[in-house]
């Protein structure tokens, strides 16, 4: 008895504290991973509690149980097959209604639910008075009341999840009864189920026919396709008599329901006036003041985020390299010493001397802001720009991501919709110059040749990007999302739950990133050994030389830079002698080379990004298309400028 | 889609101004899959017969701001287009 399992799913819409709950309950005993060969993101957890030991499921945040979406049916499927002993639906208190919908969905599965009625304080700041008791005899369903950021509530909430496992409680079942036409359809299904063996309840699957699920008719399909085609016909009447597609008519009924319930339990006391939050949300979505914050904001962040990680960067970097004369009195100079110290511990430090300084606080800031509300305010502002490249505005995200890091905005196209635009909005990424990228313009095109020739290269790489942008947006088939996005109200994040969020991700990164920079530092080390690198050099001719008008040795450095992209500049320095690039390149060959490492492949961290959110094909897809398109845009760019300078 | 009442006016949400409220009338399932789209909107609470208040539309052509059931969404112009209204007259 006293080793008892519980498996608990946490449900409900986006931006509901989920996340926060879901902290509160799991601590530090968690982990992200993807669904089962899914691009959606599965968190999950476990907590010893009273001699229980229990494991914590964060599903997605969804407001539809249909197949809208992969997040949709990787929930549903998740509740009906892995029948968690409970499912905990996390509603706001202060969007009752829509929130409502969706439990009034998770209710048609028929799994054990409790409600947390979360955000009390936010709902109360609106003048919204809520009737828990009422809420708990109208829905059938046990309602706690929480206030996730202050943890008010949580141990409630999990006692009572606890006690339901515990005791089964039969409480009468309410259901959601749609309009009469609807109800005397779904009975007529339901019936012809009846000897059908199904991971759904009848009923609930009796719903998705009429809907027209896809999953569902084809499940149904091959146990009885005259089901399927009657569901058809009885959807055909209703939408007749409502002048409305089924789906429609049944969404519709459902809302009205949860609208019901919603005023019957909700009372707003005082008049809605302008709150601050709300003054907040109309200056930074102002037509004016909303670009001008966000430009001033990003500038900040940027400013803060390069500041510190460039500090901290050179810090680290001297600190380990003081190790070398250790490792050097330990593996000697020799090939062995070489490859340990050149290959293995050098990579090491590269990564170390990314993730620390720029990946950490570029989370921290990036949880923040999304917590806060203010990224999906940003969205809402640079929606109209996204749509040119074929994108909405979401897609602005990961791109802001991509100039700190490529890695981390790879994995960041996961908030768009569709595998579509998670892939389009991934390529545009890798085109986006990250931090590596900047160190190399600045260090090389700013240093030598004036600022202004490094905004100008910034420039043209923004155009390209929306060439290349808009022009995979008309070849990849597909039809483009608009954007649809609910913007909740600004609130002050729990800051436990941002370094939550960015310990994984930075777990996440490092467990991607690390093996392949230590491996791919150890090959290039080894190469160099066994004096491999000047054949490949000497190979590379036709296109360093030739085509680029660059010096035969950055064939071997722009070849380094796949490992981390500024090494291909430090590598180059070290391989010409001397840091002082003015003397051994002409500012064309300067320019020509800067524009081919912005552009010439991403990094191969970011490879394996991709290959982790898109598979092999398309990750080696973008990778070939990239250096054969860098190396295009290089020969023409020398031979322009050839003209110009 | 349907034309039940031809007095009242039925237009795209885009022809409303900042401030005005109407009545969703019926989204165009446009030539997605299925209407994921319609669905999509529905889900998010924008069925028939739902009251609609613009609140700002987006600069420079950009995304509209909307109330639907208390919550505040973004709508892009080209979701906006699919999405008619009847102003109560």
């Amino acid at each position: 008895m006293n080793k008892k399992k519980i498996l608990i799913a946490l449900a409900g819409n986006a931006n509901v504290g989920k996340s926060v709950i879901f902290n509160h309950l799991t601590g530090l005993h968690q982990h992200i991973g993807n669904w089962p060969g899914k691009t959606v993101e599965r968190a999950e957890g476990t907590l010893h509690y009273k001699g229980f030991t229990i494991d914590v499921v964060d599903l997605p945040g969804i407001y539809s149980l249909s197949t809208y979406s992969l997040e949709e049916l990787v929930s549903r499927k998740y509740i009906a097959i892995e029948k968690p002993d409970i499912v905990i639906n996390v509603l706001d208190a202060s969007v009752l209604e829509r929130n409502l919908s969706f439990t009034l969905q998770l209710m048609e599965l028929e799994t054990p639910i409790v409600i947390a009625l979360n955000q009390m304080d936010i709902a109360k700041s609106k003048g919204i008075q809520l009737n828990t008791k009422k809420l708990e005899t109208l829905l059938g369903v046990p309602v706690i009341p929480t206030v996730a950021v202050k943890g008010i509530g949580i141990d409630k909430l999990l006692e009572k999840a606890i006690e339901i496992v515990e005791k089964k409680p039969s409480e009468k079942k309410v259901q959601v009864t749609y309009g009469e036409e609807v109800e005397s359809k779904i009975i007529k299904i339901v019936k012809r189920l009846s000897n059908a063996q199904l991971i759904y309840p009848h009923r609930y699957v009796a719903i998705k026919l009429l809907e027209g699920d896809e999953e569902i008719e084809r499940e149904i399909q091959r146990i009885d396709p005259e089901i399927v085609i009657a569901a058809k016909e009885f959807a055909g009447e209703i939408e007749c008599i409502h002048g409305h597609c089924c789906s429609t008519v049944m969404t519709s009924e459902r809302y009205e329901a949860a609208g019901c319930i919603a005023r019957a339990v909700q009372k707003v006391v005082s008049p809605m006036k302008p709150t601050r939050v709300e003054r907040l949300h109309n200056f930074t979505t102002h037509r004016v003041m909303g670009y001008i914050t966000l430009v001033v904001s990003l500038l900040i962040i940027f400013y803060a985020i390069f500041t510190f990680g460039d500090y901290t960067s050179e810090f680290l970097s001297n600190l380990l390299y003081s190790l070398e004369p250790a490792f050097t009195s330990v593996f000697g100079t020799g090939n062995i010493g070489k490859l340990v110290w050149g290959g293995i511990m050098d990579g090491l430090i590269a990564g170390i001397t990314i993730v620390l300084p720029y990946i950490i606080p570029f989370y921290l800031i990036l949880y923040f802001l999304e917590n806060s509300g203010y990224l999906s305010r940003i969205a809402f502002l640079m929606d109209n720009v996204m749509h040119r490249i074929g994108l909405h505005g979401k897609a602005f995200i990961p791109m802001i991501l991509g100039l700190g890091c490529n890695v981390p905005a790879c994995l960041g196209c996961r908030i768009m919709e569709t595998q579509r635009e998670k892939l389009l909005a991934a390529f545009v990424t890798t085109l986006v110059p990250c931090a590596a990228t900047t160190v190399i313009v600045l260090g090389l095109v700013g240093d030598f040749l004036g600022i202004h020739w490094a905004l100008g290269l910034y420039l043209v790489n923004l155009a390209l990007i929306f060439i290349l942008g808009r022009l995979a947006f008309r070849l990849v088939p597909g039809e483009p999302t608009g954007l649809i996005m609910e913007m909740h109200d600004y609130r002050w994040p729990h800051s436990k739950t941002i370094l939550k969020q960015t310990w994984l991700r930075v777990v996440e990164f490092i467990k991607i990133a690390f093996p392949l920079i230590i491996a791919g530092s150890f090959a290039l080390k080894l190469a160099e050994v066994l004096g491999w690198l000047e054949p490949v050099a000497l190979a590379l001719n036709p296109i360093t030389v030739v085509w680029l008008g660059l010096p035969a040795i950055t064939g071997i450095t722009l070849i380094f830079g796949v490992l981390r992209k500024e090494l291909s500049l430090v590598m180059l320095g070290a391989l010409l002698g001397t840091t002082n690039f003015a003397l051994v390149l002409t500012p064309i060959q300067m320019i020509v080379f800067t524009l081919v490492a912005m552009l010439y492949i991403p990094c191969i961290a970011t490879i394996a990004a991709l290959v982790r959110e898109f598979g092999w094909k398309k990750s080696i897809f973008i990778t070939v298309f990239e250096i054969v398109f860098a190396l295009l845009i290089g020969g023409i760019a020398m031979r322009v400028l050839g003209l110009i300078i | 889609m349907e034309k039940r009442n031809p007095k009242s006016r039925k237009l795209p949400l885009t022809a409303l101004k900042k401030g005005e409220v109407a009545t969703v009338a019926s989204i165009s399932a446009g030539h997605g899959r299925g209407g994921v789209f319609r669905k999509r909107l529905n889900d998010m609470g924008l069925t028939p017969g739902t009251k609609i208040t613009v609140v700002k539309s987006g600069p420079f052509h950009g995304p509209f701001e909307v109330l639907v059931r208390g919550s505040r969404l973004a709508l892009g112009r080209g979701m906006a287009r699919r999405i008619f209204v009847e102003i109560e007259q």
